[in-house]
């Protein structure tokens, strides 16, 4: 095993963990919902909330760089370039993740001035983390860089796949810069926001993605480089083309020019075509490669991701994409059901699947499977599917009692927050939720326990 | 790796679409047109949406009365903006005004009230959307009851100041501890918003609709 | 718009690209098993979809160019599933890994 996979795998150990503390927050944020008085005045909604999404952001972008740790030297043959830096920089990431936290439980806000946003909180949604921590967080983001393109320019080499990780880092970070000013004016504060959060879900991150799962498709399916590259080629296309003017589609009423509203909703539109094509690809290549898989609790969670990219984003982000149908939406729990439906299936999958690659390295068997990754994948699927239904439910009770017929204002919100099919949609969130949870319970108990096949021959492997 | 063996089967050197190449350069390119596409609109929306741009007023705005009326050329709600009507009484300059709305944007971050609530639909779900919260019905009707304030501003700083005292349903805001002065200046930050052309959102607002 | 072509227009909209999703996974599989009675439910999911499409002109309120969007792409769409597969399979064939 290379260095970086050692370094890889206590990524991955630091994604699980938040990834625990994310469905927490996110437990009870969804409690408060059901019992508002809860905690009042003490530990508010908006902490929990803030909590909940922004280990979310910290876990998926620790998890993709575990994911690129893993298979850089793979790709490259050649040992990860300024591991010592990256090594120490893993736990200032962690340290800087465990201050903001903890800030963030015991300090929660502060008065209106800049020490608040360089020391405590900044106030802008996924992004909340204070300024030093921003810093810290590019910080790591930087040696990571140097990482990957210091080892291409040692290894002298550099695959497809790599240009395209290389080219998807810088405009990842750049955006990334946004997370600092703090405009007075709120259209121009939320034009560049959107540049942060849509370029990095619907632009940046999906390519990312792509690549893992390029890289994954060939590790665990055996698919040939050359039809994994031209494939990932025309992902960057479809993703791309559509994806960075489908920004529009967040461009409709924040001040914005009128002509958003036709770009935006045209743009996306044909951002479910590419999530189409992955679909036709993991069908074509589940099909071909059955008999090779080694790993079926990656092959399986691959194959959801396809498919749940496809629903969660492509199904659920077309039918309010509209500015017709925006205009009452928008801002309500359908955006919600969509938010998690989209994470979950185009990011939670995906990672899934690298967790369970690593596992088989680590464990050493020339077959993974079993029980227990089934009762997690079952759990998840169905509290996901579940809560984004009661979710979606709630969400249209809102736009149809709220926003339609209500007229939008405070006495508007209330009667639709009161209405019996909102009601039921918190509870239905609630209750899969529990039951998503469970499934992360399961997990991590099959991660945690050796598999029981007989472990792989002592037979001289590549290094992997 | 195979080289060129491809191509022959499909005869057609040059345009091979098995060759990853050919796709290499159509995402290259169409990635370039897009972002050229991109970086034009946003210098446009710049010019519309920055302070005193065809979308957003000058601060100063909260010297004036604002309204939000339908427009039937438009087919959607506007806003308008009328007859002076000074906040709290005190008619600002340009420099104070702009000085009034920078500190209520800090009060909004600081106490990351996008975490609960929307300002123009963005932020959270738990509590409403602020966009129009300004001309919202609900300070007439209830809180300036409530507060005993004689005027929709100080009602409105009462409220924000002491939340948790004057709800109006079991999901009540929790007191986030503003002074009289970031109140102030939140409140003024809540009129300004409301003078923003947000092309129509949100719809009918404070208009009940019958049922079809 | 009236609150209930709100919830009309975005449900059709949803099943127009669950239907599109519905015709490229069932003839993708179909084509794998060599099942044309999957074909055959592949090409009715794609007949669903231009239903859908078409109802979408028809009984919503959404601006003209929307419509058309809409239905030109349902109508565009029935060659996407089949030319991505034939593509697939050159792909494969050409890198000796073909059915
Ligand atoms: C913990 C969640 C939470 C936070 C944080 C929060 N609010 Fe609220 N806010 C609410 C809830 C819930 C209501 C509805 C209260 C009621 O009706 O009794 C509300 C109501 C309001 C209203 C009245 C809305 C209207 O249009 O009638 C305004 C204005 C407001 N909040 C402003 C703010 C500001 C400014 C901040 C940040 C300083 C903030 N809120 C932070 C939850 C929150
Ligand atoms: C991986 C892909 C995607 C992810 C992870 C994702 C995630 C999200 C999230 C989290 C939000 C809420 C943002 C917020 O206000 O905090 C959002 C909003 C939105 N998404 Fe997506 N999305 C994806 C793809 C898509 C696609 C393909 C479409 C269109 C077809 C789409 C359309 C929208 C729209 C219209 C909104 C605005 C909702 C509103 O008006 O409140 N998304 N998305
Ligand atoms: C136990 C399961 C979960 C519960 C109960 C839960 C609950 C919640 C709640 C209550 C909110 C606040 C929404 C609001 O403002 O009203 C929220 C927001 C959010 N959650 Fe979760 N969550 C869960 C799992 C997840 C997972 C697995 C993901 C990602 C894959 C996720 C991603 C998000 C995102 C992106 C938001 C912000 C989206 C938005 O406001 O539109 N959550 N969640
Ligand atoms: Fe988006």
């Amino acid at each position: 095993m290379y260095r970086s996979q050692k370094l890889s795998l206590r990524y991955f150990t630091a994604a699980i963990v938040l990834f625990g503390v994310m469905i927490l927050f996110g437990l009870l944020s969804a409690l408060y919902y059901l019992y508002p008085s809860m905690l009042f005045n003490v530990f508010n909604f908006s902490t929990s909330k803030i909590l909940h999404i922004d280990t979310l952001v910290i876990w998926l972008l620790m998890a993709f760089m575990g994911a690129v740790y893993w298979y850089l030297p793979k790709e490259l043959g050649h040992e990860v370039v300024g591991m010592r830096l990256a090594e120490i920089t893993f736990w200032v990431f962690c340290a800087v993740v465990a201050v903001v936290a903890l800030v963030f439980v015991f300090v929660q806000y502060g008065s209106a001035n800049e020490f608040t946003l360089w020391f405590i909180n900044q106030g802008r949604k996924y992004v909340e983390a204070p300024r030093w921590a921003t810093i810290g967080v590019v910080a790591v983001m930087l040696v990571f860089a140097y990482n990957v393109i210091g080892t291409a320019v040692k290894a002298r080499r550099m695959t497809g796949i790599m240009w395209v990780l290389v080219l998807d880092l810088i405009p990842l970070l750049i955006v990334y810069l946004d997370a600092f000013p703090a405009p007075t004016n709120m259209s121009v504060d939320l034009y560049w926001w959107w540049w942060l959060v849509h370029m990095w879900v619907e632009s940046t991150w999906e390519v990312l993605i792509g690549c893992v799962m390029a890289l994954v498709l060939m590790d665990v399916m055996g698919t040939s480089r050359r039809i994994v590259e031209a494939w990932l080629y025309i992902e960057v296309m479809l993703v791309l083309g559509a994806g960075i003017l489908g920004l529009g589609h967040h461009y409709f009423w924040i001040g914005t020019p009128r002509y958003w509203l036709g770009i935006g909703g045209f743009f996306s539109a044909l951002e479910p075509l590419p999530l189409l094509g992955m679909v036709i690809h993991s069908i074509y290549d589940a099909g071909m490669h059955r008999m090779k898989t080694a790993n079926r609790p990656a092959f399986y969670w691959i194959t959801a991701e396809a498919f749940g990219n496809f629903i969660g984003a492509g199904v659920w982000g077309f039918m309010m994409t509209l500015p017709q149908i925006n205009l009452f939406s928008h801002g309500t729990q359908w955006t919600v059901s969509h938010g998690h439906f989209a994470f979950y299936g185009a990011y939670v999958c995906g990672v899934l699947a690298v967790f369970y690659v690593a596992k088989q390295k680590t464990a050493g068997t020339e077959f993974l499977d079993g029980r227990a990754w089934k009762w997690s994948f079952g759990l998840f699927n169905f509290g996901m599917i579940g809560m984004v239904m009661g979710l979606l439910i709630a969400g249209m009770a809102q736009a149809f009692y709220g926003r339609a017929i209500g007229g939008s204002t405070l006495m508007a919100f209330t009667q639709a927050s009161e209405n019996p099919w909102f009601i039921a949609g918190m509870y239905a969130r609630m209750g899969f939720g529990v039951i998503f949870a469970l499934g992360y319970v399961v997990l991590v108990y099959d991660l945690l326990t050796a598999p029981r096949r007989v472990p792989a021959p002592q037979t001289p492997m590549e290094p992997a | 790796m195979k080289v060129e063996g491809a191509t022959t089967h499909e005869g057609r050197a040059g345009l091979d679409m098995t060759d990853p190449r050919f796709w290499r350069a159509g995402a290259i390119s169409t990635t370039l047109v897009m972002l050229v596409v991109l970086a034009f609109l946003s210098v446009d929306s710049m010019r519309v949406i920055s302070v005193g741009g065809a979308h957003v007023p000058r601060y100063d705005v909260v010297n004036r009365h604002i309204g939000y009326q339908y427009d039937w050329s438009r087919r959607e709600d506007v806003p308008v903006i009328g007859a002076p009507e000074p906040l709290f009484g005190r008619t600002l300059t340009e420099a104070q005004a702009t000085a009034l709305v920078r500190e209520g944007k800090l009060v909004i971050q600081s106490r990351a009230c996008m975490d609960c609530h929307t300002f123009f639909g963005n932020g959270a779900y738990y509590g409403p959307d602020l966009t129009k919260s300004w001309l919202d019905p609900a300070w007439p009707q209830i809180w300036m009851p409530m507060t005993g304030k004689p005027t929709r501003e100080e009602a409105m700083v009462a409220f924000l100041m002491n939340p948790d005292q004057y709800p109006t349903w079991t999901r009540a805001m929790p007191n986030l501890h503003l002074t009289e002065r970031e109140a102030r200046a939140t409140v003024a930050y809540l009129k300004w918003m409301s003078a923003v052309d947000t092309n129509g959102f949100p719809a009918n607002f404070g208009k009940t609709q019958t049922q079809q | 718009m009236t609150p209930a072509a709100l919830i009309e227009t975005a449900v059709l909209l949803g099943l127009l690209v669950l239907a599109g999703g519905g015709y490229a996974g069932l003839y993708g599989y179909g084509r794998l098993r060599a099942r044309p009675a999957l074909v055959a439910a592949a090409t009715a999911c794609w007949i669903a979809a231009l239903a859908i499409a078409l109802a979408i002109a028809v009984v919503t309120p959404l601006d003209a160019g929307w419509k058309v969007l809409v239905v030109v792409s349902a109508i565009v769409y029935a060659v996407i599933p089949p030319a991505t597969w034939r593509y697939l399979e050159r792909l494969h064939v050409a890198e000796g890994e073909g059915p």
